[in-house]
């Protein structure tokens, strides 16, 4: 079976709709989504209502809980004092013109996903907020996908799509309790991974295409999709909604608009 | 006795002007003078000389022509005279001087040349087209401390042209561990520039050292810019608590102190 998997579309109707055209010729027998529906793009109800309207499974993202209970971010949601004040304008804008119903829908959406031995989270088991980087400390990566109980843990968030092989992880767990000798146990961890499908409506990759992956079942293969889409019309529909100017200039250069993770050793605390 | 020397230095924007003038004011045997006329007292040369030469005696511009008339024997008077400011500029007036322009390798004719009485290489940038001057957006930044983050934003969007097009920046910013920074960037060659002032640390509140930027480039959007700088500095909140830190770790940065004891280059 083959499942497509996209996050983070950030009220990009363009990207979105894009890439479900991509997943349609790739012949995808299923589509996930990792949340982030809304924030920074000038059409989170459109977005919404069309995720609603085809059924695909999405997990609850940072930016659709914040919409749903207010900010209340952790500091590495922001990695400057500029990401901050911006991102606090787009939280402005969309929870303005946000629909009650699409509101009610995103309170809906669960925190993970799964499919057998397949987890879906926005930024990790832990938190929509917290970032899983590629470079993140193994053991640590290790843990959040034991901790799912998963294979393979899907993941967005950081904006940039990748794969993480964890193998030959050797786990040595030692016990001690009262009145009990210590013991200790060692065993060996099957090939774990962790997949980053990247974004859809706000990549940080260097260029404005949007990106999601495809996964085969049957043989573990994970494939990274790159698609273009008329990024100058979200680009002057950010303008005509009033959203600043800037939030375009970096969509059509792939810099994405303020958010950033830089600490690949933070925990996360919201 | 020796009659001081005026020695005028010109050239188009970013070619070298202040580099060339720097390598010449480690000659502390006469007194050394410098002035930097057309933009009053927020040049940024003008500051960046003052910090990093303490013997240059830098001349503000309403005492320019007061000096210039009482200099002492042997002194040495270097005048940079901006893109902005026309070669018969009445700040040279009757005065005798030595004309050296600073010039592009590939610029082998221009108004520079008719000039100058000595032609030294500079960088090998684009030269403006001389029939559009561009637009200079100066403002000083005294009193302000910027997030080091949002900086490293500010400029990039900068100087890759989110505000309009712009050919080159310099500036002197204060961060929140009381060290202060020249940056430069000039179109055509790579990076920003960062460099740190040799001054004490200021962890008393607000500097009050001059601190401030120049912008030269073309459709430049200035109340954007202003606002999205003021997005950047550090509240009176922020700075005590930032100074705090400092003075209870005084080696709180000292992982960067090697990186920032010279010239390095920040982004590639």
């Amino acid at each position: 079976m083959k499942l497509a998997v996209m996050s983070c579309i950030h009220g990009n109707y363009e990207a979105l709709n894009a890439v479900l055209c991509d997943i349609d010729a790739q012949k995808a027998d299923r589509i996930y989504c990792l949340g982030d529906l809304v924030g920074y793009g000038p059409h989170p109800n459109a977005v919404v209502e069309l995720i609603r309207s085809l059924d695909i499974p999405t997990c609850q993202g940072c930016w659709d809980e914040d919409i749903v209970d207010g900010l209340n971010a952790c500091e590495c949601s922001y990695p400057s004092q500029l990401a901050e004040k911006r991102g606090r304008m787009a939280h402005e804008w969309t929870n303005k013109v946000i629909h009650p119903e699409v509101r009610e829908y995103l309170a809906t959406l669960p925190m993970t996903l799964r499919l057998d031995n397949l987890c879906f989270v926005h930024g990790s088991p832990n938190s929509q907020h917290e970032y899983l980087l590629p470079s993140m400390d193994g053991f640590a990566a290790l843990e959040r996908v034991l901790s799912a109980d998963a294979e393979v843990l899907f993941c967005g968030h950081t904006h940039v799509p990748y794969v993480r092989n964890l193998e030959d992880c050797d786990l040595r767990v030692r016990v001690q309790q009262p009145s009990k000798n210590e013991s200790e146990n060692q065993f060996r961890v099957p090939l774990k991974r962790i997949v980053n499908a990247g974004s859809v409506g706000e990549p940080r990759h260097g260029r404005p295409n949007a990106t999601y992956v495809v996964y085969d079942t049957d043989t573990t293969q994970v494939t990274l999709r790159e698609v273009p889409y008329d990024y100058e019309k979200t680009c002057a529909d950010i303008i005509e909604k009033g959203l600043p100017p800037i939030f375009a200039w970096r969509l059509a250069r792939g810099m994405e608009f303020a958010e950033r993770a830089d600490d690949p050793s933070h925990v996360c605390q919201r | 006795m020796t009659a001081p020397s005026l020695i005028a230095v010109a050239g188009p924007c970013g070619s070298g002007k202040t580099t060339w003038i720097s390598q010449h004011l480690d000659d502390r045997t006469r007194p050394l003078f410098y002035l930097d006329p057309g933009l009053g007292n927020i040049s940024v040369d003008l500051a960046k000389i003052g910090y990093r030469f303490p013997w240059v005696q830098v001349i503000l511009e309403q005492q320019a022509q007061f000096t210039l008339s009482t200099l002492p024997d042997g002194a040495v008077v270097y005048v940079e005279l901006g893109f902005h400011m026309d070669l018969g500029s009445l700040f040279l007036g009757g005065l005798p001087c030595h004309r050296v322009t600073v010039l592009p390798p590939s610029l082998q004719d221009s108004e520079w040349h008719n000039w100058a009485d000595e032609v030294v290489p500079g960088c090998a940038i684009a030269v403006l087209d001389a029939a559009k001057l561009p637009e200079l957006w100066c403002t000083p930044l005294t009193g302000r401390v910027f997030d080091p983050p949002s900086l490293d934003d500010i400029l990039i969007e900068l100087t890759k042209g989110a505000y309009g097009h712009v050919h080159r920046v310099k500036g002197i910013f204060e961060l929140p561990g009381g060290r202060a920074f020249y940056v430069d960037f000039v179109e055509g060659l790579p990076g920003i520039e960062y460099t740190e002032l040799n001054l004490p640390r200021w962890l008393d509140g607000r500097p009050e050292r001059f601190s401030g930027i120049e912008v030269v480039g073309g459709n430049l959007d200035q109340d954007v810019i202003a606002q999205t700088l003021l997005d950047g500095c550090l509240s009176d909140e922020a700075i005590a608590h930032y100074q705090e830190q400092y003075k209870a770790y005084p080696n709180l940065d000292s992982v960067t102190d090697g990186e920032t004891d010279s010239e390095k280059e920040m982004f590639a």
